[in-house]
């Protein structure tokens, strides 16, 4: 790959990613608007000597990435929400038996069969657990394709490096999007052995890959340890990437393709002399809690603006703890909220329209 | 001509699958539908899983089925039947219901080979009484024409493509027909749009019989199989005269074959109208003609020798 822009669309930017980092064995099942993934990967996978296997379910699908992840393999498959709650056992399985895998959920509307566009609804199902257990997935949720192609890359890293199942959060318009993206190369960077692969154990003491613990208080220690290992991810892994947000009176706070429409609206609202900014969270667990709670105060309003009926709006409320105001617009279903649209809620929201003092605000 | 199957007596009945739905042009499984809701002379509820079907009948708030019709999810047509059934069987025995109404779940060959297998067999070893009916395009064409296990061996898909080295499907199709019969059920049968009065008659007599029933009907797909919007019927019936898609039935048991083609046609017949097997006609894939043929040949000579075998 060479230092130029390229253009390709959103699924087979992550596709390509996914191959570039390493991934050799992808398994899928059909659904919109995912599909580009698994027929890129048909194409590709035996390019470079990897593994693609179209499932007959997306139950399958995910349960081979637990072997294939289980015999020491970069693994990955991809969904759309439907699909994605069928994969919640599995998910549930690998964070138990502390599997590394890369999970996509190109989101589409719901609740039920929903719509194939767009949308942000399961939020919730992607970073509270949305299977069984005490368990956590690390969500990047990418907002342009440059993101994606980064994103997917440090997916496979942080999942070798955690022993964690991660998942790429998108949605149906960044997976069929085209834009340009600089394809950087890969660099795998320093990661522990993996000495708990299941490869044969001629000449080594056999190892066991499990999630069933029933000896008395096994189980209480084996997830005392996963949850020491999220609290590192919480230290360590937090991403975001705020614009003017010290410099503002209403903090937008936004994530995925949502935070590029607010970023439009905010810019625009403060070339109007309004004193506006956005944070964008890019981990969705861990959340950016403390910088928002840095962030908190009496003289900010912040409002979260999602394409659903108001999830991340609750983490938000948790990091600010009364501090500051916190309103919420949604467009759940899989409409597409636009940057206009966004300027005129967000000014009647925050009904900062009178009480705002305008000024020549520093906008580049 | 069994009774009520004259066109004079259907051409008096309404189509229960209205005109206006979004199916392709050309697409073979609205017709099929419309075959076997015209068959029944029972009130029907269907339920559908997900699919072309499903989603292009059902726009919006609007319905193309002028019968009760429920969808679930992709996996589940016929556990979402089975409750419907079991229900009005229940409600039947409390004498709260004395309707007579048949219960028929649709779904496509994703759908049914696939990932609702599982509640397809469960349906069918539970009993309860019920026809499905796979309309069979062999892929998954919602999506964009991903393979499927009812993908014929060496065609094109866009999860199987074929180029320098893999030339299509390198599996063979599943014989879910056979699967279902294996279930022990009274009833499994296959049929074409092509052969109407065949598929309708076969419709008929699942619907007279209690219990599970299954049928697996060929639907033509322009769309994925690459071929003239105006040849379904052309090519559901050159799958049945070159024995692609034999037409058979088996009733507690006994096998037996509902039309043999006067002269069985090669099956290039049927592949060579379609782009999915174009490639299949370069010279280096002689090989490939050579064993779909020889796997055709086997099967129908098996079929006809499970035939005879009950014949005497």
């Amino acid at each position: 790959m060479n230092n130029n822009k390229i253009l390709m669309r959103g699924n087979e930017v992550i596709a390509e990613a996914a191959i570039q980092a390493g991934c050799r064995f992808y398994a899928g099942y059909p659904i919109t608007p995912q599909n580009e993934i698994p027929e890129y990967m048909s194409k590709r996978m035996p390019e470079v000597k990897g593994v693609f296997i179209q499932a007959e379910s997306e139950l399958a699908a995910i349960n081979m990435v637990y072997g294939a992840s289980a015999a020491g393999i970069r693994a990955m498959t991809s969904s759309s929400s439907p699909g994605i709650s069928l994969k919640q056992e599995a998910l549930s399985f690998l964070a138990g038996a502390e599997l590394p895998a890369v999970i996509v959920n190109m989101q589409r509307g719901g609740p039920g069969l929903g719509n194939i566009s767009g949308c942000q609804s399961d939020y919730f199902q992607a970073v509270k657990g949305g299977g069984h257990g005490d368990y956590k997935l690390l969500v990047y949720a990418p907002y342009s394709l440059q993101e994606l192609w980064d994103l997917t890359m440090l997916a496979f890293d942080k999942a070798d490096e955690y022993r964690n199942p991660v998942m790429i959060l998108g949605d149906g318009i960044i997976g069929q999007m085209m834009e340009p993206f600089y394809p950087t190369a890969y660099q795998k960077p320093a990661l522990p052995a993996k000495d708990w692969v299941l490869d044969g154990c001629k000449n080594r003491e056999p190892r066991v890959i499990k999630s069933l613990y029933m000896g008395d208080g096994e189980l209480e220690m084996r997830n005392n340890l996963l949850q020491k290992k999220y609290r590192i991810m919480k230290n360590n892994d937090v991403r975001f990437e705020s614009y003017y947000a010290e410099d503002s009176e209403v903090l937008v706070v936004a994530f995925g393709i949502v935070a590029r429409i607010a970023l439009s609206s905010v810019m625009k609202l403060r070339r109007e002399g309004y004193k506006m900014g956005l944070f964008r969270p890019v981990t969705l667990f861990p959340f950016p809690e403390k910088e928002l709670s840095l962030l908190s105060g009496k003289n900010r309003q912040f409002i979260t603006i999602e394409m659903n009926a108001g999830q991340m709006v609750e983490d938000v409320r948790l990091s600010v703890n009364g501090r500051s105001e916190v309103l919420f617009y949604g467009r759940p279903g899989g409409a597409v909220i636009t940057p206009e649209e966004l300027q005129e809620k967000i000014l009647e929201l925050c009904n900062c329209r009178n009480h705002f003092i305008k000024t020549e605000l520093n906008v580049t | 001509m069994p009774k009520g199957l004259t066109l004079r007596e259907l051409s008096k009945k309404e189509v229960l699958l209205s005109s206006g739905h979004r199916m392709c042009a050309g697409c073979g499984a609205p017709t099929v539908v419309k075959m076997v809701l015209l068959a029944s002379d029972y009130p029907i509820i269907a339920a559908n899983a997900t699919g072309c079907l499903e989603v292009s009948t059902c726009i919006s708030d609007y319905t193309a089925w002028k019968i009760p019709w429920i969808h679930n999810a992709f996996e589940n047509a016929a556990a979402t039947i089975s409750g419907v059934e079991t229900m009005y069987r229940s409600l039947k025995k409390q004498g709260k219901i004395d309707k007579e109404i048949k219960f028929i779940a649709f779904g496509g060959d994703g759908g049914t080979y696939d990932i609702g297998l599982q509640s397809l067999s469960g349906a069918m070893e539970r009993g309860h009484d019920m026809l499905y009916i796979c309309y069979d395009n062999g892929a998954y064409m919602n999506t964009g024409i991903q393979r499927s296990s009812a993908t014929p061996f060496g065609a094109d898909t866009t999860t199987r493509p074929a180029g320098s080295v893999v030339q299509g499907k390198t599996e063979q199709r599943k014989n879910l027909t056979k699967i279902m019969a294996a279930h022990n059920i009274p009833y499994a049968a296959q049929a074409s749009p092509s052969h109407w009065m065949d598929l309708m008659r076969k419709v008929r007599k699942a619907l007279e019989i209690n219990g599970p029933k299954f049928m697996n009907i060929i639907a033509p797909c322009n769309r994925g199989w690459r071929s003239r919007t105006d040849d379904a019927i052309l090519l559901s019936r050159l799958a049945v005269e070159t024995c692609y898609w034999p037409l058979y039935e088996i009733e507690n048991g006994i096998t037996k074959i509902t039309f043999k083609p006067k002269e069985k046609k090669p099956v290039v017949d049927f592949l060579k109208p379609q782009g999915r097997f174009k490639h299949l006609f370069k010279p280096d894939n002689e090989g490939i003609l050579n064993r779909l043929q020889a796997e055709i040949d086997r099967e129908w000579g098996r079929l006809q020798k499970e035939e005879t075998c009950y014949a005497s």
